[in-house]
């Protein structure tokens, strides 16, 4: 049977959704329209540029500036398709891209098939950034595309983000962190453009939710798709992640709708919902989310 | 980290669960969701990850015990 809310649970949670303070300022400051401009001047002083897109808030944004400054045929938005991330964030994508005019090119990334990947260590994501970048690069070579860029922000630059270095070995240009976009202002600046985007939840790819040193399978990425999925589906939003502890299921939710969502007829569907995606175990944070909470945890947090 | 002495200390302060530590994520297992209705409070979830940090535990999550109590819930809609 699909969990489903009372309406009195709905409207728990959906008071507690509409008393989040997650939203930045309404329109962009000063300083973030300014640093626009001199993006759109840096992108205007490249004669292409090859991006890649995932539909996030970062990628989407850079990519519809990117668009205005040089115009479609000087611009390819590539997203690299694989099995760690969900197929709704893929289509998500494709949608905003069809929407916006951005020129869209699908590229099936085989990070799956390195081993340094599967066993997940602390510096994974170097090993999948390393499959994209490679990736990038020949098609950018074959259609004479000059330059390669990423939507990584100023903030990433404080985050353990060892993706970074694989950036930096293949010249991959982050003109957004370094012209030092926070990513408040990339939220604002979209509002301001009429993306979607601008108050999407950040969305890692399925692997951050696996400890590290816990193998990443593709049946363990589903589980956690499946999850994340039919909790969407209940109703929660915000940030989620569901942590994947083999038979246990650690589901983060936001700070300010754990009051919400832990009444018990709340729970009992919450649980239902994760029990349904084949975990035998479900457990809240009582936390909520933070990011890297596995990094906390370390490689014996399986 | 001991999950007894988390359990001995939880039930001190009003909160029964059975404690179960994987490394240092403690996982409370209470009977059913009516149980968790305290950790509902913002306070109390604070003093529940404090009492968790002071026996070496960086994690704490809250599982319902019972699967059948979960079905029953659902099909009762």
């Amino acid at each position: 049977m699909e969990p489903v809310l009372t309406e009195a649970a709905r409207a728990d949670v959906a008071t507690a959704a509409s008393s989040s303070p997650d939203s930045p300022s309404p329109r962009p400051s000063t300083t973030a329209r300014e640093k626009e401009q001199r993006l759109v001047a840096w992108l205007a002083a490249r004669r292409s540029v090859i991006l890649g897109f995932s539909g996030g808030v970062d990628s989407a944004y850079l990519a519809c500036v990117a668009l205005e400054a040089l115009g479609p045929a000087r611009v390819l938005a590539v997203i690299g398709r694989s099995p760690s991330y969900p197929d709704a964030q893929w289509d998500a994508a494709r949608t905003l891209a069809a929407q916006f005019g951005i020129p869209v090119l699908e590229v099936t990334t085989h990070e799956m098939l390195d081993p340094r990947y599967v066993a997940n260590p602390s510096n994974r994501c170097y090993f999948c950034k390393t499959e994209l970048w490679s990736v990038l690069r020949v098609v950018a070579d074959e259609r004479g595309f000059d330059t390669i860029v990423d939507g990584t922000n100023a903030d990433d630059m404080h985050d353990w983000r060892p993706g970074l270095q694989a950036a930096r070995e293949h010249e991959v240009e982050s003109p957004l962190a370094d012209l030092g976009f926070t990513k408040d202002e990339i939220r604002a600046l979209s509002r301001a453009r009429g993306l979607p985007t601008w108050s999407q939840p950040s969305s890692p790819c399925l692997s951050s939710r696996l400890p590290y040193g816990s193998a990443v399978t593709i049946e363990r990425l589903r589980q956690v798709e499946r999850a994340e999925a039919a909790l969407r589906a209940l109703g929660v939003d915000g940030d989620l992640r569901v942590r994947h502890h083999g038979d246990l299921a650690r589901v983060e939710l936001s700070a300010d709708r754990l009051e919400a969502w832990l009444a018990a007829p709340n729970l009992r569907a919450l649980t239902g919902a994760v029990r349904g995606a084949g975990f035998a175990r479900v457990a809240v944070d009582l936390k909520g989310f933070r990011s890297g909470s596995l990094t906390v945890l370390g490689a014996a947090g399986v | 980290m001991s999950a007894p002495s988390l359990a001995a200390a939880l039930a001190a302060h009003g909160v029964d669960a059975r404690v179960d530590a994987r490394a240092a994520l403690a996982v409370l297992t209470v009977p059913n969701a009516d149980a968790a209705e305290r950790l509902r409070d913002a306070d109390v979830r604070r003093a529940v990850i404090a009492l968790a940090a002071q026996h070496g535990f960086t994690t704490v999550a809250l599982e319902l015990a019972s699967a059948t109590d979960d079905r029953a819930a659902l099909s009762g809609h």
